[in-house]
């Protein structure tokens, strides 16, 4: 990555994007978007930008395609080349052809009715004769030529996702830059996505700029880090020695690979003082050679194997009987699809749910954990069978009186926003009931979860983070016995998400059943006593989050990925699985503590236990 | 009674009008009006359309409703669609007859409203017929074969496009604030209270959704930038390119022609029979 004057280099050796002294500033804001930003990036090169929010990342990737200063109009000062052209001199129509850009909410990308219309859509719009060759080629680039007629409204997350990346490389671009792809994916899905960047890079020749702070996600598939602060480039590093920076990835709420985390800590407890041990390991592969070179996993099953091992399992003894709180008996549910067929989403579940349980609800899409949620809030009721929620059986009262006992917060927290202002959205709820005092009651609550600032601002105009502690408001606003939350993690950044963590973690009030239907297994790892895993309609697995993970092959059918941590004690073979990085490094210390009674070749270490 | 009112109540769930409502939009079927050429089918339309309110020949009227009540079973229309047209019809004969008898008119007013009716069924049906068979892309790209900008044609087929996303969010807005309401403890006669409380909450819903969509467009007008949509709108090649397939064939030559010989059969016959 050299700043050398590129354009006298001929054709074939010039950097593919190349940018000096870019700085830009949004009409009316005070502050520059972008300042003094140089940047190279060869042809062929897979990089990540991160950043926090608002530091830039997005903007810098615009002025990439012409969006700046074409579309967004402010003063754009610097050199701008992109694939051999000068930025200046170009539209978005002309940029767009060799720098293809898929939007972090890429649903709103997609235009068109059905797959193949989108496909074809801009290549169409620019007049090539070829477009129905273009959009077959892009489909089949992508694997996706089964999905050409299907209409947009029924794809799921990913395959729309992949649908909007088709769409980009119908026109044959040099450089393809996606925006957050994992923010909106669930971690399988997102890595689908991402070994089709890797294709398209390796076999293609494409250039792929991806704005990520999923740091395993970059430590896998990328080879260099651009990171981004207040509108300037920090530093650009190869992506090893980047990741191993995790102070300053911390103060910029960049959570680094748990692996990173891990093998830095095992190596302060070794090295001495002053000694210099970068870079850590930053994919599972690598940290399993760190610790397999430390003899890690024969060790820890010489401690762990025995006593240990049920030390670790009796904390996660379940709770003794109780009157459940929530109770399916032979439930069956579904909905008729377009052609007047019933579809059965739920078969035959029996569940009980008892006062106590923080309950994990996991499972592919499409698995059924949304209808079930639905069915104890009283929104659908059963075909067959019935539920009861508090004595109340769903089919028998409405969803106005269920909501006395029950909250259901859902994946959309546009969708919870019926008012004009948080506080008003807050307070619907106790208002309809004419609460006795409910203004202090409303306003205690926004204290508690930091909304206090934000009492008068509309709820879709807040950040990511800020939206779900105000949906989580509104259901604790509603002092509900069970609370049912959908994918509450899901699109947040690492702080947010820690944050919202936190809060589930901690009081919640009346609460005496919690249900969560989530892909984030670190959450489950975290936060959940209690795991249900949903296969195709049916409860696959009711049991407590070790076995969870201990059971690789259920988890592989389910389309789940357990913590990266927790992928590493498997790689080693621990047992019980771990679920922290806390939990993992006490281990490994002791471990590394202890004098190994005699030497036990690894590989065979897993059947003593 | 009960279990009548239980299965009126399933047809008429939000669920399933849902179903119906994407089954009309999206349920792709090969009609016999869906062979032909939609710029033809826009004209025939047409036609059909006006030429009614000319017409006070109950024999031509009949006439012409044979046909489009044949063409309208051929393309496959939800009972939904029908029920809701009946009732309006229903409706519509009631309250012009009620109002006649109240300032002293008699049984005489019903024969003149069936012709008005018949007209209005025509007509009904013929748009039932035209607009379930064809395809809104197609319906798109005939309007803009037919020199209607770009921009609105394109609204039309964006507007199918977002048409099962907005359902789906009104769906979860409207359970938003049933979640969150409270429904009258009293349900009043004939459980009058509750029908205001889901109307009033049915409206409200559309509140939220229009925010809703307005954030949403942002990325979508950008995207539209990028697709190259404005650089089609001014470049002839893409219009040309994009409207390629549209053709009139012997088929829709064929079809009109039967259509007009079949009118002038109606008109001469109507010379002789009329009641």
């Amino acid at each position: 990555m050299s700043t050398a004057s590129a354009a006298r280099i001929p054709q074939t050796t010039e950097p593919l994007v190349a940018l000096s002294n870019v700085g830009f500033r949004y009409p009316g804001a005070s502050s520059d978007a972008l300042q003094g930003i140089d940047l190279t990036i060869e042809r062929g090169a897979f990089v990540a930008v991160a950043g926090t929010n608002g530091s830039g990342k997005s903007t810098l990737c615009k002025t990439l395609n012409g969006l700046i200063p074409n579309y967004y109009v402010g003063d754009l000062t610097g050199d701008i080349r992109v694939a051999g052209l000068t930025a200046a001199e170009e539209t978005v129509s002309s940029l767009s052809k060799k720098v293809a850009y898929v939007f972090q909410d890429f649903e709103n990308q997609l235009v068109r009715p059905t797959v193949y219309e989108e496909v074809i859509f801009a290549p169409l719009n620019f007049g090539y004769p070829d477009y129905k060759e273009r959009g077959e080629r892009a489909l089949a680039l992508l694997g996706l030529s089964h999905l050409r007629d299907r209409w947009i409204w029924q794809l799921s997350g990913g395959q729309k996702h992949m649908t909007a990346l088709a769409a980009a490389l119908s026109l044959d671009p040099d450089l393809i830059i996606v925006d957050e792809p994992v923010a909106q994916l669930d971690p399988q899905r997102a890595r689908l996505v991402y070994d089709k960047l890797k294709l398209l890079r390796e076999q293609h020749g494409k250039t792929i700029l991806v704005i990520e702070h999923h740091t395993e996600f970059i430590a896998d598939y990328c080879d260099r880090v651009i990171l981004m602060d207040k509108g300037a480039i920090r530093w650009i590093k190869p992506v090893r020695e980047a990741l191993s920076r995790v102070e300053e990835l911390a103060e910029l709420h960049i959570l680094p690979p748990q692996v990173t985390l891990a093998a830095k800590r095992t190596l302060e407890e070794e090295r001495q003082e002053g000694e210099s041990a970068l870079p850590y390991p930053v994919t599972l592969g690598e940290a399993a050679e760190f610790y397999r070179q430390r003899d890690v996993g024969s060790r820890l099953n010489a401690v762990d194997g025995g006593s240990g091992a049920q030390a670790i399992l009796r904390g996660t003894a379940k709770s003794g009987a109780q009157e459940p709180v929530v109770r399916f008996d032979n439930v069956t549910a579904g909905y008729k699809t377009i052609d007047r067929t019933p579809h059965r989403v739920l078969k035959n579940v029996s569940l009980e749910l008892r006062e106590g349980d923080r309950i994990a609800l996991v499972g592919s899409n499409g698995a059924g954990k949304s209808t079930l949620l639905k069915l104890i809030s009283g929104i659908r009721r059963p075909s067959e069978g019935s539920v009861t929620v508090c004595g109340f059986r769903t089919k028998d009262v409405s969803p106005e009186r269920l909501a006395d006992y029950v909250s259901y917060i859902y994946q959309q927290p546009e969708e919870m926003f019926i008012e004009d202002n948080i506080r008003k959205d807050i307070s619907y709820f106790l208002k309809a009931r004419k609460h006795p005092g409910y203004a202090e009651l409303v306003d205690g609550l926004m204290e508690r979860l930091r909304l206090a600032g934000l009492a008068d601002r509309d709820g879709r105009l807040l950040s990511g983070g800020q939206q779900r502690r105000a949906t989580l408001a509104i259901g604790l606003a509603m002092r509900p016995t069970v609370m049912l939350l959908d994918e509450p993690t899901a699109s947040l950044d690492a702080l947010s998400r820690r944050e919202v963590a936190a809060m589930l973690s901690g009081e919640l009030g009346s609460v005496k059943t919690a249900v969560i239907a989530t892909h984030d297994m670190q959450l489950v790892a975290e936060w959940a006593n209690r795991v249900i895993v949903m296969h195709n309609g049916e409860v696959a697995l009711d049991t407590d989050k070790r076995t969870l993970f201990s059971n690789s092959e259920l988890l592989r059918q389910a389309g789940l990925t357990p913590p990266q941590i927790t992928q590493l004690g498997d790689a080693l073979n621990l047992y019980p699985p771990c679920l922290s990085v806390d939990e993992f490094v006490r281990r490994v210390q002791s471990a590394l503590k202890e004098e190994v009674p005699a030497w036990k070749p690894s590989n065979k270490a897993s059947s003593t236990s | 009674m009960e279990a009548i009112k239980q299965s009126l109540i399933d047809k008429l769930s939000v669920e399933q009008i849902k179903v119906e409502l994407m089954r009309t939009a999206f349920g792709r079927r090969s009609t016999l009006l869906s062979r032909f050429d939609p710029r033809v089918l826009l004209g025939w339309y047409t036609v059909l359309a006006i030429l009614p309110w000319f017409l006070s020949n109950k024999f031509v009227l009949l006439g012409l409703l044979v046909p489009v009540l044949v063409l309208t079973f051929s393309s496959k229309v939800s009972p939904l669609v029908l029920f809701i047209l009946g009732l309006g019809l229903v409706s519509e004969i009631s309250y012009i007859l009620i109002g006649s008898l109240l300032f002293g008119g008699s049984l005489d007013a019903v024969w003149p409203l069936m012709t008005l009716t018949l007209k209005l069924l025509i007509i009904s049906l013929a748009s039932i017929a035209v607009f379930n068979s064809m395809d809104p892309e197609r319906f798109s790209d005939a309007l803009l074969s037919l020199g209607v900008p770009g921009q609105f044609s394109f609204g039309v087929s964006y507007g199918y496009r977002m048409l099962p996303i907005l359902i789906e969010e009104y769906h979860n807005l409207f359970y938003s604030f049933r979640l969150r309401g409270k429904a009258p403890g009293n349900r009043g006669l004939l459980g009058w209270r509750s029908l205001v409380y889901l109307v009033r909450t049915a409206v409200c819903t559309f509140y939220p959704l229009m925010l809703n969509t307005a954030k949403r467009t942002r990325t979508t007008v950008e995207a539209l930038e990028v697709k190259g949509f404005t650089y089609a709108l001014a470049s002839p090649e893409a219009r040309k390119l994009k409207l390629a397939y549209l053709r009139v064939g012997a088929a829709d030559i064929a079809f009109l022609g039967i259509s007009l010989l079949y009118l002038i059969a109606l008109c001469v016959g109507g010379h002789w029979v009329s009641f």
